[in-house]
């Protein structure tokens, strides 16, 4: 068996290696890798589900005092997600003259720092893998080195920075307290200690931090202007989006589960979650640039995703967390196919971007699975998981909650998939690389797929049976085909010919502003938990 | 009284940095005010649990003798080395956007940014 520092080592020294051959042999050498580093993940995936975590001390310390890689059930599918998505990212790059040497480099690294956060049961080393990994987005976003991609690359970095910086001192108050850096020991240590408030400090510095990088209400602004710069390569956007904005999410999650004998803020972060759903569809709505209108959709699912996660429900946080990774399928495909988009229609402007269905077929095919996928159409993934999480939250205002979330993700994507009607006014057929669309039809027939085989593969990755059939749920379809009309409606009368939104972009939060947030929302959570507790 | 030690120190250092990342809008004092937090914080670590007279943790150290908790200041010397990057590397990408932008305030080169787009 193969220890588990491989994983996160071996894609770092063949994106080093590769720099020593010629790029062609490099980048058949990298899909090679790849495919190996999937075969192998897949293999400790099934050893994980049979036989229980595997656990690694590198250094070979005693356990709890050096650092630990603990690959559980749910680190392991992540992993394999991640492994997936860039074996994916790869192929797609394969023909593009942007993917130079460096770009690899930096590439497999981020790879590698997404694998170790994920592994990683140690939170100084999160904390270094994660300062680790803002660099090498902020060089990744400012690849193509224009000019509006500085400032955002810029902001991105020093946005993080800061909340890292919170998450340290957070660290600090939470050593001194307990003594334990390792998330196990932290677990079974925070069951001993009697006095809940003493802990309210580090948790309000570190869930701060957590919550700017899983991008919840107040602190999404880095977002879209990071995943949906013009200039970022399309695949480095389908990262960010796809994958890296999970790992947020996962700290979040592993956070939770540690505090949660002790402090109890699910309600509050169900709420959150509720928040960003609605305002990340409502900004999305204001947007004219099909990234941003992405990322800012990004930002909505996540708050569905929060909600799945923090119900304290099991079927909800199951939901929640196939959800996750559906999101992470449907979004790199939405993203790599609006890359292809932008190259051949060169603007970005959805209202000027027409008849993509008839002049790119294989693109319009997997937009159109993709967008079925994300407002969780029956027999979808997307439906799947909706589904989950509002069989959790059934009974309570959620449930309504979560019809309006996806009403509101359906006249997104109505006008998001208006650019697939209409003539192109282009003569000639787009000739976009044959890899290139083999990837996003593969990655979008993976929507369909995940939903058909929903329930199997719930129990595959997650060893856990939950009864779901999609089609026998008459009131879901019924629902589902009223949301659409009543989408369709809104959007004729309100969004067709004007943005009675577009005011909203106007309103941008500077850097300032946004560390003024981070601020406010530190001592909200403080004021927070000291009329709770 | 709150008593005057290194760590109520760090925590107004900590915020004093966060301060001067709210309010100031010159984004080379927002770097430094990045490095204050991070000053801050590498001495709160060294602080915590410290017991006076203590000796340091290197080498043979006499089983009599009172010894620091090791664990901070190793933690701390990657959190020095991160510190010194980040820094590097705000810097340098601040060169670079001053190039591109022509200003150091947040807001002129945010306002030249948005008319790019």
């Amino acid at each position: 068996m193969i220890s588990l520092h491989w994983l996160i080592l071996s894609p770092l020294i063949i994106g080093t290696a590769a720099k020593l051959m010629p790029i062609k042999t490099a980048k058949k050498i990298m899909v090679l890798f790849q495919t190996a580093l999937l075969a192998v993940v897949t293999m400790i995936f099934v050893e994980v589900r049979q036989n229980g975590p595997l656990l690694e001390n590198i250094g070979s310390w005693p356990n709890t005092i050096g650092i630990t890689l603990r690959a559980d059930l749910l680190a392991t599918a992540l992993v394999f997600l991640s492994c997936f998505l860039f074996l994916a990212m790869i192929i797609f790059v394969h023909n593009k003259n942007y993917a130079d040497h460096l770009f690899f480099f930096l590439f497999l690294g981020l790879e590698s720092l997404i694998i170790g956060i994920f592994l990683s049961n140690d939170l100084f080393n999160i904390f270094v893998l994660i300062e680790a990994a803002t660099l090498i987005i902020t060089i990744l976003i400012m690849y193509k080195q224009s000019t509006v991609a500085v400032y955002d690359g810029m902001m991105y970095f020093l946005i993080n920075v800061v909340a890292m910086s919170f998450f340290l001192m957070g660290l600090g108050m939470l050593y001194k307290k307990i003594g334990v850096l390792d998330f196990y020991a932290l677990e079974a240590a925070l069951r001993q200690v009697n006095n809940p408030a003493s802990l309210i400090l580090p948790y309000a510095f570190m869930i701060t931090a957590v919550s700017l990088k899983a991008a919840l209400m107040p602190l999404f602004s880095w977002l879209p202007k990071a995943h949906g710069t013009p200039s970022a390569p399309s695949v480095v956007s389908a990262v960010l989006s796809g994958l890296y904005v999970k790992t947020g999410i996962y700290i979040f999650l592993r956070l939770q589960t540690a505090f949660s004998p002790l402090i109890d803020t699910s309600e509050f972060f169900v709420i959150l979650g509720f928040i960003t759903a609605i305002v990340g569809f409502i900004l999305a709505l204001a947007q004219t640039d099909i990234k941003l209108l992405l990322a800012y959709s990004t930002v909505s699912q996540i708050g569905v995703i929060m909600i799945g996660i923090s119900l304290n429900n099991p079927t909800a946080y199951w939901g929640g967390l196939y959800h996750l990774m559906n999101h992470a399928i449907f979004k790199s495909t939405l993203f790599l196919t609006a890359g292809m988009i932008i190259s051949e229609y060169k603007t970005r402007k959805i209202s000027e971007i027409h008849g993509v269905y008839s002049h790119m077929p294989a693109v319009g095919v997997a937009t159109i699975l993709s967008i079925l996928g994300i407002i969780g159409a029956p027999l979808f993934n997307g439906s799947i998981s909706k589904f989950l999480i509002a069989a959790g939250a059934s009974g309570s205002w959620i449930e309504s909650g979560l019809i309006l979330i996806n009403l509101g993700t359906i006249i997104v994507f109505m006008k998001y998939g208006q650019l697939l009607f209409g003539h192109s006014g282009k003569k000639e057929a787009a000739n976009s690389d044959i890899l290139e669309k083999a990837v996003v039809l593969a990655l979008s027939m993976l929507c369909f797929l995940g939903g058909i085989f929903g329930s199997d593969l719930i129990a595959i990755l997650f060893k856990i049976n939950l009864s779901i059939n999609p089609l026998s749920d008459g009131e879901k379809m019924l629902l589902f085909v009223g949301s659409i009309l009543l989408g369709l409606l809104i959007y004729r009368s309100l969004f067709k010919k004007r943005n009675p939104l577009a005011f909203i972009r106007s309103f941008e939060l500077g850097f300032n502003e946004i560390c003024l947030s981070i601020t406010l929302f530190f001592a909200f959570m403080v004021v927070y938990l000291k009329i709770t507790l | 009284m709150i008593a005057l030690n290194g760590e109520t120190i760090s925590i107004v250092l900590f915020f004093v940095g966060v301060y001067g990342l709210i309010a100031r809008r010159n984004i080379i004092k927002s770097i430094m005010s990045i490095s204050i937090i991070q000053v801050a914080i590498i001495l709160y670590f060294i602080c915590t649990n410290a017991v006076p007279g203590s000796v340091p943790p290197i080498g043979d150290v006499v089983q009599t003798q009172q010894v620091a908790d090791p664990l901070p200041q190793a933690l701390m010397i990657t959190d020095i080395v991160i510190g010194i990057g980040v820094t590097a590397a705000g810097l340098t990408l601040f060169i670079h956007l001053y190039h591109r932008f022509g200003s150091t305030n947040w807001q002129k080169v945010m306002k030249k940014r948005n008319r790019h787009d």
